[in-house]
């Protein structure tokens, strides 16, 4: 895991540079992009996009598609065939985690494009090589990784104010605050925190990646990325544990307004 | 605006335009009478004549069939050459004689067929379009929907693909597949390079 927070300008870690397969954080670099993209006047925010479940692998280049049963998004499928915004897209990438939002958007964008904008902000620690859902990619071994360090310098980016326009910055926040899968991060905060984050989990390992707004307090991002065993449970209850302890340690233990 | 002549609304209430006399910013995009190649390296000629639709209004009340409206042929996105996404948009005029193709269809269905974003036309600066397509033409579409079904698996595509055959004989249909040249997602329908001179309109200014 990885922590910074900007009340102390401190931050520490615990293996912040373990790789871990990304799951669904990996739609906060693809955040990064398109927002670099708008920022750039490659697109719009309004711009409209062609919704089709059909991509390209990024093995072999034989098409796939998401399958609409591990995707919760109605929105997104209830489009197939017309067009969404660029921004409508992005919010349901973040929001709902579309499996089929996020491969629209890095098909239109480009892996290229997203990756040169990683490179562009310094981002170590981030490994975007495929769509998501991309199973011939996934069989050879081509996966989306990133670390603790990767996830909380992308957020920090979102967050601080000299690489982004302040209209991407403002709406990137609002999307990641708008998150719907709460049970991890904010479920160990007291009810007037807000959080900006992303989940992500699969069988093997459960994320979550955020920022931390306090009352009357300065942020902080916390990064806590967990491997597990796939018959195991109790995942997003033990990442809310580890973010009530970081919250009690940034706090030194004296709030008491849960 | 280019010089436009009005025909009859009662028939069709847009102004034909001759692309030669657009300005250059629409005129480099749509390329009139240009020669594109196809996939095959076959060169075609660009069309040169369009309907000039001045709003999405427009475009959402222009009738070209009972079942079949303008704006159907014109959804496009950000892919599509930036000048042609904003309104006066040029559509080529065969677009009326593929409307009536697929009014064939749609009777003979008896339900709606739906025109997928970027399957009706896309001028020769979409950025979909690598070689001549009869969309630049305006004289072909991809099918995503028919009535509640999604053209989305091989079966569903081969059961409309064997009923356009039959309904009309002359048109193409892209075979079912994933390979280059195929469709996997939708029924694409074309009725080729289709050159539409209407009667209205402009004539030929070019010595």
């Amino acid at each position: 895991m990885a922590f910074y927070d900007y009340a102390h300008r401190t931050g520490w870690s615990y293996q912040a540079d373990r790789w871990f397969h990304a799951a669904s954080t990996i739609k906060i670099p693809v955040l990064l992009g398109v927002f670099a993209a708008i920022d750039r006047g490659k697109l719009q925010s309004y711009s409209r996009v062609h919704v089709r479940n059909r991509f390209l692998s990024a093995v072999g280049g034989q098409p796939f598609r998401v399958d609409p049963d591990r995707d919760s998004n109605v929105d997104v499928y209830s489009a197939l065939g017309k067009t969404m915004q660029i921004r409508e897209l992005a919010r349901h990438m973040i929001v709902t985690s579309s499996n089929l939002a996020t491969n629209v958007l890095i098909d239109i964008l480009g892996l290229e494009e997203i990756q040169h904008t990683l490179r562009e902000l310094g981002l170590h620690g981030i490994e975007l090589r495929r769509g998501v859902e991309d199973i011939a990619a996934w069989e050879a071994g081509l996966n989306n990784r990133v670390t603790a360090a990767g996830l909380m310098n992308a957020l920090r980016v979102v967050l601080e104010e000299n690489r982004f326009s302040s209209d991407a910055r403002r709406e990137m926040m609002d999307i990641l605050h708008s998150q719907e899968f709460r049970s991890g991060i904010p479920a160990g905060l007291p009810e007037a925190a807000r959080v900006a984050h992303k989940t992500g989990e699969i069988s093997t390992v459960a994320h979550d990646a955020g920022i931390v707004h306090l009352p009357d307090r300065e942020p902080y991002v916390v990064v806590i990325l967990t491997e597990w065993k796939p018959e195991l449970g109790g995942r997003q209850s033990t990442i809310a544990r580890i973010s009530r302890a970081v919250y009690e340690y940034v706090t030194d233990g004296e709030r008491n307004d849960d | 605006m280019a010089n436009a002549t009005m025909i009859d609304p009662a028939v069709l209430a847009l102004p034909i335009v001759d692309a030669f006399e657009l300005e250059e910013v629409h005129r480099s995009v749509l390329r009139p009478d240009e020669l594109m190649a196809d996939r095959a390296g076959r060169p075609r000629r660009l069309p040169r004549f369009f309907y000039e639709v001045d709003s999405w209004q427009t475009a959402l009340t222009t009738s070209l069939t009972e079942y079949f409206e303008l704006w159907e042929f014109m959804g496009v996105d950000v892919r599509e050459a930036q000048p042609l996404r904003i309104f006066p948009r040029y559509v080529p005029c065969a677009v009326t004689l593929l409307a009536t193709h697929l009014e064939v269809f749609r009777q003979a269905v008896n339900t709606y067929v739906r025109v997928a974003a970027n399957g009706g036309y896309r001028s020769p600066g979409h950025r979909l379009n690598q070689h001549a397509s009869p969309h630049c033409w305006g004289s072909a579409a991809n099918i995503y929907r028919i009535g509640d079904e999604h053209l989305d698996s091989e079966e569903i595509i081969q059961r409309y693909s064997r009923m356009l055959s039959r309904l009309l004989p002359g048109a193409w249909i892209r075979p079912y597949g994933h390979g280059i040249g195929m469709a996997d997602d939708h029924l694409h329908i074309d009725l080729g390079y289709v050159l539409v001179s209407p009667h209205d309109a402009p004539g030929d200014r070019r010595t």
